[in-house]
């Protein structure tokens, strides 16, 4: 107890530490300050609760000794002000009082002081009294200083994060017209702001493209990472040089010996598909993805899906391509499952069918209105605008 | 909800008894409860999911990890009575081809009898 000013905190010598004695009576606060000097604190004085108030906000104690009797402001209302003001309310208050009835503590503790000490204590109570104060004052400080580096490091962290969303989203197609007579329109909402759902589109020749939408299971970022890797695997210069053609079937079935299943079990679906404007047709081949049907001029809506394992889930998998004949008018859409996959507010999911009879229903309303709408038409099934699962929807139409 | 499970031997491997959602917050549990079973030089494994409500894409991919797992060590996965709901999620990605589905431990056992 040689040095009770100065204490040890992980090692860390932390300077001199300060006191604020606040009472409006001369001789008792002169008296109570040499003391605390004698033991070796700085102490600052204030005259009154107003001036000990400004001293609090300026000079930040580590520790507050304060009388209860006071003109104008007394202890507790001092206590009252300190607790609702937040910056000051962390602050320890030690309060003085000469009749120290158990009532009276319970009401200045319920008004916000954090100990008492009476005018009639001893040397070493008002030592020990000062120091059970200051290794609270201490404890909190650290705890201040820990939240408020958590509170940087989280904010460093979601700017990451913002930069890899806008990352993926640099990913997306860009709208309009993909190939003379095919339009495209898209609509991405991810769930955590980064998503490991993506789509895109595959330019293959003046008359051919590729278009994709893959999901990676897990969350956050990881997953984001690897569907960007697999959306670089899916280029067509890669596809040129890893596959040899631009068959959905060869494709997934190379992508299936390209990714392989995580150690912690994570892996991709995805729906494949090849518009041959030329030929007049629709080449798909899926794995573990059923997002995708076609809406045809006629009305007709038919789901392109059958079932299939995801990638990764057994390497010697070959995955068939499906062929359709498509005519000008035709629309295809590929989406996430979150798409339909949302509840409402009673649990019940929207469902594959209620997507389809919309689609049905929009008919062949601009391509760009039936997106949105879709999308509008699942978060007023789910009742609020946050989606639980990424959801992605990209529309395709043949124009000729 | 979490995840219980209790091993129970049967002839020729252990049958698991799950009870609760096969989820990603359930990961880790399930992963170690099938650990364990598969160092102990266990063959088959019968996954009895007769009390699993929900298994989600995380939940999926585990199972498809087990089954790589014990095929790399010369033994087996089966699945044991689904519920219609997970039935479902497991005939859309066609996990029939990696795990065998049965709606009675005898067929299980027998399937497996078959195999080896």
């Amino acid at each position: 107890m040689s040095t009770p000013a100065t204490t040890s905190c992980n090692g860390v010598e932390v300077g001199v530490r300060t006191v604020l004695v606040v009472d409006d009576e001369p001789t008792a606060r002169v008296a109570l300050a040499a003391r605390l000097k004698r033991l070796g604190y700085r102490v600052i004085e204030a005259g009154d609760g107003k001036a000990g108030l400004e001293a609090l906000r300026r000079e930040r104690p580590d520790l507050t000794i304060l009388d209860w009797m006071m003109p104008e402001m007394d202890g507790p209302s001092f206590c009252e002000q300190v607790r609702r003001d937040p910056e000051l309310l962390s602050s320890q208050v030690l309060m003085m009082t000469s009749h120290d009835q158990p009532e009276q503590i319970a009401e200045g503790l319920a008004r916000g002081a954090d100990d008492f000490l009476s005018k009639a204590a001893s040397k070493y109570e008002i030592m020990a009294r000062v120091q059970a104060g200051m290794r609270t004052a201490t404890l909190i400080r650290r705890l201040e200083d820990v939240t408020e580096e958590i509170r940087r490091k989280q904010e460093v962290l979601e700017r990451e994060l913002q930069s890899a969303a806008r990352y993926v989203e640099s990913l997306l197609p860009v709208p309009g017209t993909l190939l003379p007579g095919v339009q495209m329109v898209h609509s991405y909402r991810p769930s955590l702001g980064l998503g490991g759902d993506l789509f895109n589109v595959v330019p293959w020749s003046e008359d051919v493209l590729g278009l994709y939408l893959l999901d990676a299971s897990g969350h956050g970022v990881s997953s984001a990472l690897r569907s960007a890797s697999f959306s670089t695997f899916l280029r067509r210069d890669n596809l040129l040089h890893h596959v040899g053609s631009n068959d959905p079937g060869a494709i997934l079935t190379e992508a299936n010996k390209q990714f392989p299943l995580t150690e912690d079990g994570n892996y991709f679906t995805i729906i494949f598909a090849r518009l041959d404007l030329r030929a007049r047709t629709l080449a798909y081949a899926t794995a573990g993805h059923n997002g995708a049907f076609l809406h045809r001029r006629s009305g007709e809506v038919c789901w392109l899906a059958r079932p299939n394992l995801p990638l990764g889930f057994d390497q010697p998998t070959i995955y068939l391509t499906e062929e359709l004949p498509v005519r000008s008018g035709d629309r295809l859409y590929l989406l996430s499952d979150g798409l339909y996959e949302v509840p409402a507010s009673n649990g019940e999911l929207w469902g594959e069918d209620r997507l389809k009879q919309t689609v049905h229903t929009f008919g062949h309303r601009p391509l760009a209105e039936v997106v949105s709408d879709t999308i509008a038409e699942a978060v007023r099934w789910q009742g609020h605008e946050h989606f639980p699962d990424d959801v992605a929807l990209m529309g395709v139409e043949i124009t000729i | 909800m979490s995840m219980q499970t209790k091993e129970r031997p049967v002839p020729n491997g252990v049958i698991l008894e799950m009870t609760g959602d096969l989820t990603y917050a359930n990961r880790e549990q399930f992963k170690t409860a099938v650990e364990t079973i598969r160092q102990k030089g266990c063959r088959h494994l019968i996954l009895n999911m007769a009390e699993v409500r929900f298994v989600d894409s995380s939940g999926l991919g585990l199972l498809a990890l087990i089954a790589q797992n014990f095929k790399l060590s010369q033994g087996k996965v089966s699945m044991l009575k689904p519920q219609s709901y997970v039935r479902e999620i497991m005939s859309l990605v066609n996990i029939q081809k990696l795990i065998p589905i049965y709606d009675n431990e005898q067929d299980a056992l027998a399937g497996h009898q078959r195999a080896a």
